[in-house]
């Protein structure tokens, strides 16, 4: 096995084994990104002489007798919305082309002080604020969407271009692209990762965490991000926590509560298979399989949006009116139709959520962690724009993405995403764990049961995304592609395809 | 439920014109239909939630996790009570 080919744990296990060095680490990373990069467009920019410096130094600490833990040595990527001081954040954006960041974001710094090797700033959907990442492609094929909008980090896991990666999550940015590469996505309670120095798209429903190839390994990252930093208003003065990465594989006495409504509702018949052949894994494991009814679902996508749109559209209040011709026509549309939302509808939103929190409360104390799909479909077809359910509505791929993954958002709750097998077209399949909030423990234990019963736990995508154009051909069976352009919803007319691009 | 109400109308584009200027954001003639259509869009979304009847509940304390986490716990405890 070459060293890019290691998950974290194993590349960790054999550093300090002192069979692989850090460099050696490291080259054999950097060596990988310049072979698929071209293709995948994962990165903004790989920085590989002060990848290369770092990963001497931490050769060199471990010499001396120093080592920091298990990332100390370790090759990552981060999403382009995280300060590292020195370098442009550019957010993927022409707005942000003359940016040097001041000082490190509490993330950076933490990975830094971990001992952890930057290779470089990955890509995100401009500011955050879409779901497809359309400068990267999918690696697992290039013809399909990388997700988003961490799809640089994910794409760059999943192609052994890095080691691991941090990404963002607002409605889904991390659980999206990691579920559709095929890797592990977390999402952690609201405030338990500061996000000092990450530019925000929704300061309410923004959360940071890790992007990795198993959930062994996403612990590791989680205990080294976690910890309370006061100049991000909401982060939680809470003691930092060890997340054992060996997890107990029995379940015994775990209470999965298994949707009985809209997790499951227009979901591809493929996803939910998978999904559901890993939830009878998790019942074989010892859990008790317990039905549960999620409230106000109604209410979900009006709450994402009545809190994301004028939030939004507030943190780019002045660069939307000094340089808006830098932003990508779908960011800027988006934010110049936040400004003509209502202070009363997002006072609505935020009213709404206080009901959704309560409600999610009432149902969580009857389990211990939520199953669902992460996404309702694979990755779709670049370009492709609606989705046409069996039961004849028609859907934004975007939006049908954010669908499953707001909730979380608006809740605060911690949400992990786990790779589950394949759909018929070939394509990766992720399902939700779902917790209570700072259950991150109790969601990692059984996300890592799961996965212990996987031949396949950790695996890269097939090399250079070898699925190519034949498996971007519609599946029979599967939900139909519309159009490139967005479909007429019920008589009305089109939606502008701005509208569909949603974090 | 609320008492019915009128449902929110669309904007015309002359209409989200009028309310970009007074944001401050004047709106060129040729991006108003895309803007216009956007916000229509959002606003059709976002009205859902004035069916719900919210009495005296406040807004979501956003940017403190503290009181979320009380809040789920002072929930788990009403739950077990009444179990």
């Amino acid at each position: 096995m070459r060293p890019y080919e290691l998950t974290l744990a194993d590349a960790a296990a054999a550093i300090r084994a002192k069979e692989l060095s850090p460099v050696e680490l490291t080259e054999s990373v950097l060596a990988r990104a310049e072979a698929v990069e071209s293709h995948l467009h994962a990165f903004v920019g790989v920085r590989a002489a002060e990848a290369r410096r770092a990963a001497a130094e931490a050769q060199d600490e471990m010499a001396a007798g120093r080592h920091r833990g298990p990332l100390h040595g370790v090759p990552l990527g981060l999403k382009d919305l995280i300060d590292v001081k020195g370098q442009p954040t550019t957010a993927s954006s022409s707005v942000r082309s003359d940016h040097i960041a001041a000082e490190d974001s509490t993330v950076a710094a933490r990975l830094a002080d971990a001992g952890a090797v930057l290779l470089g700033k990955t890509h995100t959907h401009e500011f955050a604020y879409g779901l497809t990442t359309p400068q990267t492609r999918n690696a697992w094929d290039e013809g399909r969407v990388a997700g988003g909008s961490s799809g640089g980090s994910a794409v760059a896991v999943a192609a052994g271009a890095a080691t691991f990666a941090i990404g963002t999550d607002t409605g889904g940015s991390i659980r999206v692209p990691a579920a559709l590469n095929g890797v592990v996505g977390l999402k952690p309670t609201y405030g338990l990762v500061p996000r000092y120095g990450v530019t925000s798209l929704s300061w309410s429903l923004d959360h940071v965490g890790p992007v990795t190839r198993t959930v062994e390994d996403a612990a590791l990252v989680l205990a080294a991000l976690t910890g309370h930093d006061p100049r991000d208003p909401a982060s939680i003065a809470a003691p930092r926590e060890a997340y054992p990465p060996h997890g107990e594989g029995d379940l015994t006495g775990l209470r999965v509560g298994v949707p009985r409504n809209y997790y499951f509702d227009r979901v591809a018949p493929d996803v939910e298979s998978a999904v559901r052949d890993a939830i009878d894994r998790l019942r074989d494991l010892g859990a008790r399989l317990v039905d549960v009814d999620i409230p106000m679902t109604r209410y979900v996508q009006a709450v994402q949006w009545g809190l994301m749109v004028p939030e939004a559209t507030a943190y780019h209040e002045g660069t939307l009116r000094a340089t808006p011709e830098l932003y990508a026509p779908d960011v800027r549309v988006l934010l110049g139709a936040g400004e003509l939302l209502l202070a009363g509808d997002y006072l609505r939103a935020q009213r709404a959520r206080t009901l959704m929190r309560r409600a999610w409360a009432r149902m969580l104390a009857e389990v211990d962690v939520v199953v669902a799909p992460s996404t309702p479909l694979t990755a779709a077809p670049v370009g492709q724009q609606s989705v046409q359910w069996a039961d004849g509505s028609v859907e934004g791929v975007c939006d049908s993405y954010v669908r499953l993954s707001a909730p979380a958002n608006i809740t605060g709750v911690p949400a992990l995403t786990v790779p589950v097998g394949q759909g018929a077209d070939g394509l990766p399949v992720g399902m939700q764990l779902i917790g209570r909030p700072l259950g991150e423990g109790t969601v990692l234990r059984a996300g890592r049961a799961y996965e212990a019963t996987r031949a396949d736990a950790g695996r890269l995508a097939p090399d250079g995304g070898v699925l190519g154009a034949a498996a971007s051909a519609p599946t029979p069976g599967l939900p139909a592609p519309v159009s490139a352009e967005p479909a007429p919803l019920s008589g009305e007319p089109a939606p502008t395809p701005a509208v569909e691009a949603r974090n | 439920m609320p008492p019915e109400a009128p449902a929110p109308e669309d904007l015309t584009p002359q209409e989200a014109a009028q309310w970009a200027r007074r944001a401050g954001l004047p709106l060129a003639d040729e991006r108003l239909a895309a803007v216009t259509a956007t916000a229509n869009h959002i606003q059709a979304v976002v009205a859902t939630l004035r069916e719900l009847d919210f009495g005296d509940v406040p807004p979501a304390p956003a940017y403190a996790v503290e009181p979320l986490a009380r809040a789920y716990t002072d929930e788990l405890e009403v739950s077990r009570a009444t179990v």
